[in-house]
Protein backbone atom coordinates (compact mmCIF):
# COMPACT_ATOMS: atom_id res chain seq x y z
CA UNK A 1 0.00 0.00 0.00
CA UNK A 2 1.24 3.45 -0.87
CA UNK A 3 0.61 4.93 2.57
CA UNK A 4 2.89 2.34 4.20
CA UNK A 5 5.67 2.40 1.61
CA UNK A 6 7.92 4.70 3.62
CA UNK A 7 6.39 4.15 7.07
CA UNK A 8 6.03 6.64 9.89
CA UNK A 9 3.71 7.90 12.59
CA UNK A 10 2.76 11.28 14.04
CA UNK A 11 0.74 11.99 17.20
CA UNK A 12 -0.48 15.28 18.67
CA UNK A 13 -2.06 15.89 22.08
CA UNK A 14 -3.73 18.77 23.89
CA UNK A 15 -2.65 19.79 27.35
CA UNK A 16 -3.32 22.66 29.76
CA UNK A 17 -2.49 25.76 27.74
CA UNK A 18 -0.09 23.71 25.63
CA UNK A 19 0.02 21.19 22.80
CA UNK A 20 2.56 18.54 21.90
CA UNK A 21 3.31 16.95 18.54
CA UNK A 22 5.60 13.98 18.14
CA UNK A 23 6.83 11.79 15.30
CA UNK A 24 9.16 8.91 14.65
CA UNK A 25 12.26 9.47 12.55
CA UNK A 26 12.36 6.47 10.24
CA UNK A 27 12.45 6.66 6.48
CA UNK A 28 12.22 3.25 4.84
CA UNK A 29 11.73 1.72 1.41
CA UNK A 30 9.29 -1.07 2.22
CA UNK A 31 11.25 -3.07 4.79
CA UNK A 32 14.63 -1.48 4.24
CA UNK A 33 15.42 1.43 6.58
CA UNK A 34 17.17 4.18 4.68
CA UNK A 35 17.33 7.09 7.15
CA UNK A 36 16.90 7.64 10.89
CA UNK A 37 16.74 11.42 10.78
CA UNK A 38 13.89 12.04 8.39
CA UNK A 39 11.92 15.16 9.32
CA UNK A 40 8.15 14.74 9.39
CA UNK A 41 7.18 17.73 11.54
CA UNK A 42 7.54 21.18 10.05
CA UNK A 43 7.32 24.60 11.65
CA UNK A 44 4.74 26.83 10.01
CA UNK A 45 4.78 29.62 12.55
CA UNK A 46 6.30 30.30 15.95
CA UNK A 47 3.52 28.29 17.62
CA UNK A 48 2.20 26.21 14.74
CA UNK A 49 3.51 22.85 13.58
CA UNK A 50 2.32 20.35 11.02
CA UNK A 51 3.24 16.67 10.91
CA UNK A 52 3.02 14.88 7.56
CA UNK A 53 3.20 11.10 7.78
CA UNK A 54 2.75 9.05 4.63
CA UNK A 55 4.61 8.90 1.35
CA UNK A 56 7.91 10.69 1.97
CA UNK A 57 8.05 12.57 -1.32
CA UNK A 58 4.62 13.99 -0.61
CA UNK A 59 5.69 14.83 2.95
CA UNK A 60 8.39 17.09 1.52
CA UNK A 61 6.30 18.50 -1.32
CA UNK A 62 3.23 19.27 0.78
CA UNK A 63 5.41 20.98 3.40
CA UNK A 64 6.97 23.17 0.69
CA UNK A 65 3.63 24.02 -0.92
CA UNK A 66 2.12 24.84 2.45
CA UNK A 67 5.00 27.21 3.17
CA UNK A 68 4.25 28.94 -0.15
CA UNK A 69 0.63 29.53 0.79
CA UNK A 70 1.55 30.50 4.30
CA UNK A 71 4.08 33.10 3.13
CA UNK A 72 1.54 34.64 0.74
CA UNK A 73 -1.02 34.74 3.55
CA UNK A 74 1.34 36.48 5.97
CA UNK A 75 2.46 39.01 3.37
CA UNK A 76 -1.10 39.93 2.40
CA UNK A 77 -2.65 39.89 5.87
CA UNK A 78 0.40 41.31 7.62
CA UNK A 79 -0.08 38.93 10.55
CA UNK A 80 0.57 35.35 11.62
CA UNK A 81 -1.96 32.69 10.67
CA UNK A 82 -4.10 31.05 13.38
CA UNK A 83 -4.03 27.24 13.70
CA UNK A 84 -7.69 26.90 12.77
CA UNK A 85 -7.26 28.91 9.58
CA UNK A 86 -4.10 26.99 8.73
CA UNK A 87 -6.05 23.76 9.04
CA UNK A 88 -8.39 25.08 6.37
CA UNK A 89 -5.43 25.93 4.14
CA UNK A 90 -4.18 22.35 4.50
CA UNK A 91 -7.60 20.87 3.80
CA UNK A 92 -7.99 23.07 0.73
CA UNK A 93 -4.58 22.15 -0.64
CA UNK A 94 -5.36 18.45 -0.29
CA UNK A 95 -8.87 18.61 -1.74
CA UNK A 96 -7.54 20.42 -4.83
CA UNK A 97 -5.98 17.05 -5.62
CA UNK A 98 -9.18 15.12 -4.91
CA UNK A 99 -8.72 12.69 -7.81
CA UNK A 100 -4.94 12.33 -7.70
CA UNK A 101 -4.17 12.97 -4.05
CA UNK A 102 -1.05 13.63 -2.04
CA UNK A 103 -0.42 10.51 0.04
CA UNK A 104 -0.08 12.24 3.38
CA UNK A 105 -2.50 12.47 6.30
CA UNK A 106 -1.46 15.63 8.11
CA UNK A 107 -1.56 16.35 11.83
CA UNK A 108 -1.69 19.99 12.91
CA UNK A 109 -0.82 21.30 16.38
CA UNK A 110 -0.58 24.89 17.52
CA UNK A 111 -1.56 27.59 19.94
CA UNK A 112 -3.60 30.60 18.87
CA UNK A 113 -1.29 33.37 20.07
CA UNK A 114 -4.14 35.85 20.54
CA UNK A 115 -6.32 33.70 22.78
CA UNK A 116 -3.79 31.20 24.12
CA UNK A 117 -6.16 28.41 23.08
CA UNK A 118 -4.46 25.11 22.18
CA UNK A 119 -5.55 23.51 18.90
CA UNK A 120 -5.00 20.12 17.32
CA UNK A 121 -6.54 18.47 14.31
CA UNK A 122 -5.85 15.95 11.59
CA UNK A 123 -7.11 15.37 8.09
CA UNK A 124 -7.33 12.44 5.73
CA UNK A 125 -5.46 12.48 2.45
CA UNK A 126 -8.20 14.44 0.69
CA UNK A 127 -8.69 17.11 3.31
CA UNK A 128 -11.46 15.99 5.66
CA UNK A 129 -10.86 17.85 8.92
CA UNK A 130 -11.19 16.19 12.29
CA UNK A 131 -10.93 18.44 15.37
CA UNK A 132 -11.16 16.42 18.60
CA UNK A 133 -10.52 17.74 22.09
CA UNK A 134 -7.96 15.19 23.16
CA UNK A 135 -5.46 13.71 20.70
CA UNK A 136 -4.92 12.91 17.04
CA UNK A 137 -2.87 10.17 15.38
CA UNK A 138 -1.80 9.41 11.82
CA UNK A 139 0.54 6.98 10.09
CA UNK A 140 1.24 3.27 9.71
CA UNK A 141 0.50 2.29 13.31
CA UNK A 142 -2.68 4.26 13.98
CA UNK A 143 -4.38 1.35 15.74
CA UNK A 144 -1.52 0.97 18.20
CA UNK A 145 -1.28 4.75 18.58
CA UNK A 146 -5.01 5.11 19.26
CA UNK A 147 -4.79 2.39 21.90
CA UNK A 148 -1.80 4.00 23.64
CA UNK A 149 -3.28 7.50 23.58
CA UNK A 150 -6.68 6.36 24.82
CA UNK A 151 -5.01 4.60 27.71
CA UNK A 152 -2.51 7.30 28.71
CA UNK A 153 -4.17 10.63 27.90
CA UNK A 154 -6.03 12.65 30.46
CA UNK A 155 -7.23 16.24 30.22
CA UNK A 156 -5.29 19.28 31.45
CA UNK A 157 -1.81 17.84 31.54
CA UNK A 158 0.97 20.32 32.30
CA UNK A 159 3.71 20.70 29.63
CA UNK A 160 6.22 18.35 31.28
CA UNK A 161 3.56 15.73 32.00
CA UNK A 162 2.24 16.08 28.47
CA UNK A 163 5.76 15.44 27.18
CA UNK A 164 6.00 12.23 29.18
CA UNK A 165 2.55 11.08 28.10
CA UNK A 166 2.99 11.73 24.39
CA UNK A 167 6.48 10.23 24.36
CA UNK A 168 5.33 6.99 26.01
CA UNK A 169 2.29 6.79 23.75
CA UNK A 170 4.36 7.28 20.60
CA UNK A 171 7.28 5.03 21.48
CA UNK A 172 5.20 2.11 22.70
CA UNK A 173 2.94 2.39 19.65
CA UNK A 174 5.71 2.40 17.07
CA UNK A 175 7.60 -0.35 18.88
CA UNK A 176 4.73 -2.62 17.76
CA UNK A 177 5.12 -1.54 14.12
CA UNK A 178 7.86 -2.70 11.81
CA UNK A 179 7.58 0.34 9.55
CA UNK A 180 7.92 3.05 12.21
CA UNK A 181 10.44 3.91 14.87
CA UNK A 182 14.20 4.39 14.78
CA UNK A 183 14.08 7.40 17.10
CA UNK A 184 11.46 9.99 18.04
CA UNK A 185 11.23 13.77 18.12
CA UNK A 186 8.77 15.62 20.36
CA UNK A 187 7.78 19.29 20.21
CA UNK A 188 6.00 20.79 23.22
CA UNK A 189 4.39 24.11 22.32
CA UNK A 190 3.46 26.54 25.07
CA UNK A 191 2.19 30.09 24.82
CA UNK A 192 5.65 31.59 25.13
CA UNK A 193 8.07 28.88 24.10
CA UNK A 194 8.57 25.69 22.16
CA UNK A 195 10.74 22.84 23.47
CA UNK A 196 12.06 20.21 21.09
CA UNK A 197 13.40 16.95 22.46
CA UNK A 198 14.68 13.79 20.80
CA UNK A 199 13.84 10.56 22.60
CA UNK A 200 16.20 7.61 22.87
CA UNK A 201 14.34 4.55 21.63
CA UNK A 202 15.17 1.05 20.53
CA UNK A 203 16.69 1.34 17.08
CA UNK A 204 14.90 -1.36 15.21
CA UNK B 1 1.74 66.68 -32.28
CA UNK B 2 1.43 63.05 -33.30
CA UNK B 3 -1.84 62.45 -31.46
CA UNK B 4 -2.75 59.61 -33.74
CA UNK B 5 -0.05 57.42 -32.12
CA UNK B 6 -1.26 57.87 -28.51
CA UNK B 7 -4.16 55.61 -28.30
CA UNK B 8 -2.48 52.22 -28.62
CA UNK B 9 0.38 51.07 -26.45
CA UNK B 10 1.53 48.60 -29.01
CA UNK B 11 2.66 50.94 -31.76
CA UNK B 12 5.64 53.22 -32.07
CA UNK B 13 5.37 56.84 -33.07
CA UNK B 14 7.38 57.98 -36.13
CA UNK B 15 10.00 59.39 -33.75
CA UNK B 16 10.34 55.97 -32.18
CA UNK B 17 8.52 56.77 -28.95
CA UNK B 18 5.87 54.87 -27.03
CA UNK B 19 3.46 57.58 -25.98
CA UNK B 20 1.41 55.47 -23.58
CA UNK B 21 4.54 54.61 -21.63
CA UNK B 22 5.51 58.26 -21.47
CA UNK B 23 2.04 59.27 -20.32
CA UNK B 24 2.28 56.61 -17.62
CA UNK B 25 5.51 58.23 -16.42
CA UNK B 26 3.67 61.57 -16.35
CA UNK B 27 1.12 60.06 -13.98
CA UNK B 28 3.93 59.00 -11.68
CA UNK B 29 5.60 62.39 -11.62
CA UNK B 30 2.53 63.69 -9.82
CA UNK B 31 2.66 61.05 -7.12
CA UNK B 32 4.45 61.15 -3.76
CA UNK B 33 8.23 60.90 -3.94
CA UNK B 34 10.29 57.92 -2.81
CA UNK B 35 14.05 57.76 -2.35
CA UNK B 36 16.38 54.81 -1.96
CA UNK B 37 20.00 54.85 -0.80
CA UNK B 38 22.42 51.92 -0.77
CA UNK B 39 24.76 51.62 2.23
CA UNK B 40 27.47 49.08 2.85
CA UNK B 41 25.46 47.39 5.62
CA UNK B 42 21.95 47.89 4.30
CA UNK B 43 19.50 49.67 2.03
CA UNK B 44 17.30 52.57 3.08
CA UNK B 45 13.93 53.51 1.57
CA UNK B 46 12.21 56.79 2.43
CA UNK B 47 8.92 58.00 1.00
CA UNK B 48 6.55 60.91 1.16
CA UNK B 49 2.98 60.15 2.09
CA UNK B 50 0.36 62.14 0.26
CA UNK B 51 -1.99 62.36 3.20
CA UNK B 52 -5.12 63.84 1.77
CA UNK B 53 -7.41 63.92 4.74
CA UNK B 54 -7.26 63.35 8.46
CA UNK B 55 -10.45 61.32 8.10
CA UNK B 56 -8.44 58.67 6.31
CA UNK B 57 -8.35 55.54 8.45
CA UNK B 58 -5.42 53.51 7.21
CA UNK B 59 -5.85 49.80 7.78
CA UNK B 60 -2.44 48.88 6.44
CA UNK B 61 0.64 49.77 8.40
CA UNK B 62 2.43 51.39 5.48
CA UNK B 63 1.21 53.25 2.44
CA UNK B 64 4.24 53.25 0.17
CA UNK B 65 6.50 50.46 1.38
CA UNK B 66 5.71 46.80 0.90
CA UNK B 67 7.46 43.58 1.73
CA UNK B 68 7.76 41.26 -1.25
CA UNK B 69 9.61 38.46 0.54
CA UNK B 70 11.71 38.24 3.67
CA UNK B 71 14.73 39.63 1.83
CA UNK B 72 13.16 42.15 -0.60
CA UNK B 73 10.98 45.24 -0.10
CA UNK B 74 9.72 47.93 -2.46
CA UNK B 75 8.80 51.59 -2.32
CA UNK B 76 6.05 52.61 -4.71
CA UNK B 77 5.28 55.76 -6.69
CA UNK B 78 2.29 56.14 -8.95
CA UNK B 79 -1.20 54.68 -9.23
CA UNK B 80 -1.74 52.61 -6.06
CA UNK B 81 -4.28 50.31 -7.65
CA UNK B 82 -1.76 49.32 -10.32
CA UNK B 83 0.91 48.94 -7.67
CA UNK B 84 -1.19 46.47 -5.67
CA UNK B 85 -1.49 44.15 -8.66
CA UNK B 86 2.24 44.25 -9.33
CA UNK B 87 3.14 43.75 -5.68
CA UNK B 88 0.98 40.65 -5.55
CA UNK B 89 2.58 39.39 -8.77
CA UNK B 90 6.04 39.99 -7.35
CA UNK B 91 5.15 38.13 -4.15
CA UNK B 92 3.90 35.13 -6.13
CA UNK B 93 7.02 35.12 -8.31
CA UNK B 94 9.27 35.14 -5.25
CA UNK B 95 7.32 32.26 -3.68
CA UNK B 96 7.34 30.21 -6.89
CA UNK B 97 11.13 30.53 -7.05
CA UNK B 98 11.44 29.45 -3.43
CA UNK B 99 9.14 26.49 -4.06
CA UNK B 100 11.24 25.32 -7.00
CA UNK B 101 14.73 26.03 -5.66
CA UNK B 102 14.19 26.07 -1.87
CA UNK B 103 16.17 29.29 -1.56
CA UNK B 104 15.32 33.00 -1.66
CA UNK B 105 14.98 34.50 -5.13
CA UNK B 106 17.99 36.65 -6.13
CA UNK B 107 16.99 40.31 -6.11
CA UNK B 108 17.89 41.06 -9.70
CA UNK B 109 15.94 38.07 -10.95
CA UNK B 110 12.88 39.23 -9.06
CA UNK B 111 13.21 42.73 -10.49
CA UNK B 112 13.71 41.32 -13.96
CA UNK B 113 10.72 39.04 -13.64
CA UNK B 114 8.46 41.90 -12.57
CA UNK B 115 9.83 44.15 -15.30
CA UNK B 116 9.11 41.41 -17.85
CA UNK B 117 5.49 41.56 -16.73
CA UNK B 118 5.46 45.35 -17.11
CA UNK B 119 7.07 45.11 -20.55
CA UNK B 120 4.36 42.74 -21.70
CA UNK B 121 1.84 45.54 -21.31
CA UNK B 122 3.82 47.71 -23.71
CA UNK B 123 4.03 45.20 -26.50
CA UNK B 124 0.91 43.04 -26.69
CA UNK B 125 -2.59 42.66 -25.34
CA UNK B 126 -3.75 46.16 -26.14
CA UNK B 127 -3.85 47.01 -22.43
CA UNK B 128 -2.38 50.20 -20.99
CA UNK B 129 0.90 50.07 -19.10
CA UNK B 130 1.05 50.08 -15.29
CA UNK B 131 1.41 53.59 -13.94
CA UNK B 132 3.91 52.63 -11.27
CA UNK B 133 7.60 53.04 -10.64
CA UNK B 134 9.34 50.94 -8.02
CA UNK B 135 12.42 51.16 -5.89
CA UNK B 136 13.46 47.62 -4.93
CA UNK B 137 15.67 47.15 -1.89
CA UNK B 138 17.00 43.70 -1.14
CA UNK B 139 19.78 41.34 -0.13
CA UNK B 140 21.01 38.06 -1.53
CA UNK B 141 24.03 35.86 -0.93
CA UNK B 142 25.65 36.49 -4.29
CA UNK B 143 25.60 40.25 -4.57
CA UNK B 144 24.85 41.50 -1.08
CA UNK B 145 22.69 44.59 -0.66
CA UNK B 146 21.17 45.99 -3.83
CA UNK B 147 18.91 48.83 -4.96
CA UNK B 148 16.99 48.79 -8.25
CA UNK B 149 14.71 51.31 -9.94
CA UNK B 150 12.05 50.33 -12.49
CA UNK B 151 9.58 52.32 -14.55
CA UNK B 152 6.38 51.61 -16.55
CA UNK B 153 8.33 50.67 -19.67
CA UNK B 154 9.84 47.69 -17.86
CA UNK B 155 13.32 49.21 -17.88
CA UNK B 156 15.31 48.75 -14.73
CA UNK B 157 18.73 49.64 -13.42
CA UNK B 158 20.83 48.99 -10.35
CA UNK B 159 21.57 52.18 -8.44
CA UNK B 160 23.55 53.40 -5.46
CA UNK B 161 20.88 56.02 -4.82
CA UNK B 162 17.70 56.78 -6.70
CA UNK B 163 14.48 58.76 -6.60
CA UNK B 164 11.04 58.23 -8.11
CA UNK B 165 7.81 60.22 -8.05
CA UNK B 166 7.38 63.96 -7.72
CA UNK B 167 10.51 66.10 -8.19
CA UNK B 168 12.57 63.01 -8.85
CA UNK B 169 15.00 64.83 -11.11
CA UNK B 170 15.78 67.41 -8.46
CA UNK B 171 16.12 64.66 -5.87
CA UNK B 172 18.33 62.60 -8.16
CA UNK B 173 20.75 65.47 -8.80
CA UNK B 174 20.89 66.26 -5.08
CA UNK B 175 21.69 62.61 -4.37
CA UNK B 176 24.39 62.67 -7.03
CA UNK B 177 26.06 65.61 -5.33
CA UNK B 178 25.86 64.34 -1.77
CA UNK B 179 26.27 60.56 -2.14
CA UNK B 180 29.60 59.15 -1.10
CA UNK B 181 30.49 55.52 -1.59
CA UNK B 182 30.83 53.18 1.44
CA UNK B 183 28.38 55.00 3.71
CA UNK B 184 26.86 53.40 6.76
CA UNK B 185 23.14 52.78 7.15
CA UNK B 186 22.75 55.72 9.50
CA UNK B 187 24.41 58.07 7.03
CA UNK B 188 22.19 56.68 4.30
CA UNK B 189 19.10 57.42 6.41
CA UNK B 190 20.36 60.94 6.97
CA UNK B 191 20.96 61.48 3.26
CA UNK B 192 17.58 60.06 2.26
CA UNK B 193 15.65 62.15 4.79
CA UNK B 194 17.59 65.29 3.96
CA UNK B 195 17.00 65.00 0.22
CA UNK B 196 13.37 64.03 0.70
CA UNK B 197 12.69 66.99 2.96
CA UNK B 198 14.21 69.39 0.42
CA UNK B 199 12.21 68.08 -2.51
CA UNK B 200 8.88 67.70 -0.75
CA UNK B 201 6.22 70.30 -1.28
CA UNK B 202 5.06 70.73 2.27
CA UNK B 203 6.66 73.32 4.50
CA UNK B 204 6.27 71.51 7.80
CA UNK B 205 7.73 68.05 8.05
CA UNK B 206 6.68 65.41 10.53
CA UNK B 207 6.57 61.67 10.75
CA UNK B 208 2.93 61.76 9.62
CA UNK B 209 4.01 62.66 6.12
CA UNK B 210 6.98 60.28 5.88
CA UNK B 211 7.73 56.61 5.84
CA UNK B 212 11.14 55.08 6.42
CA UNK B 213 12.18 51.46 6.00
CA UNK B 214 15.49 49.64 6.06
CA UNK B 215 16.78 46.29 4.85
CA UNK B 216 19.69 45.02 6.92
CA UNK B 217 21.25 41.86 8.31
CA UNK B 218 20.44 40.77 11.86
CA UNK B 219 23.32 39.60 14.09
CA UNK B 220 22.28 36.00 13.32
CA UNK B 221 22.75 36.60 9.61
CA UNK B 222 19.19 36.70 8.35
CA UNK B 223 17.75 39.60 6.41
CA UNK B 224 15.47 41.99 8.28
CA UNK B 225 12.95 44.41 6.83
CA UNK B 226 12.03 47.07 9.38
CA UNK B 227 9.68 50.01 9.09
CA UNK B 228 10.62 52.91 11.33
CA UNK B 229 7.98 53.80 13.92
CA UNK B 230 6.51 57.30 13.98
CA UNK B 231 8.25 58.16 17.28
CA UNK B 232 11.64 56.98 16.10
CA UNK B 233 11.18 58.85 12.85
CA UNK B 234 10.42 62.07 14.71
CA UNK B 235 13.57 61.62 16.78
CA UNK B 236 15.63 61.05 13.64
CA UNK B 237 14.23 64.18 12.00
CA UNK B 238 15.23 66.25 15.04
CA UNK B 239 18.63 64.55 15.25
CA UNK B 240 19.51 65.36 11.66
CA UNK B 241 18.34 68.91 12.05
CA UNK B 242 15.51 68.55 9.57
CA UNK B 243 12.84 69.60 12.03
CA UNK B 244 13.12 71.65 15.15
CA UNK B 245 12.47 69.90 18.45
CA UNK B 246 9.07 70.71 19.91
CA UNK B 247 9.31 73.51 22.45
CA UNK B 248 8.67 72.43 26.04
CA UNK B 249 7.53 75.42 28.01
Amino acid sequence: SIMSYNGGVVIAMKGKGCVAIAADRRLGVRGHTVAMDFQKIFEMGPHLYVGLPGLATDTITVAQRLKFRLNMYELRENRRITPKTFASVVANLLYERRFGPYFVEPVIAGIDTKTGEPYICNTDLIGCLNEPDDFVVSGTCVEQAFGMCEALWEPDLEPLDLFETISQALVNAFDRDAMSGWGAVVHVIEKDKVTVRTVKTRMD
Amino acid sequence: MSRRYDSRTTIFSPEGRLYQVEYAMEAISNAGAAIGVLAKDGVVLAAEKRVTSKLLATTKSTEKMYKIDDHVAVAVAGIMADANILINTARLQAQRYTLAYQEPMPVEQLVQSLCDTKQGYTQFGGLRPFGVSFLFAGYDNNFGFQLYMSDPSGNYGGWKAGAIGANNQAAQSMLKQDYKGDISREEAVQLALKVLSKTMDSTTLSSEKLELAEISLSPLGDVKYQVCSADDLNKLLVKFGITQPTEES
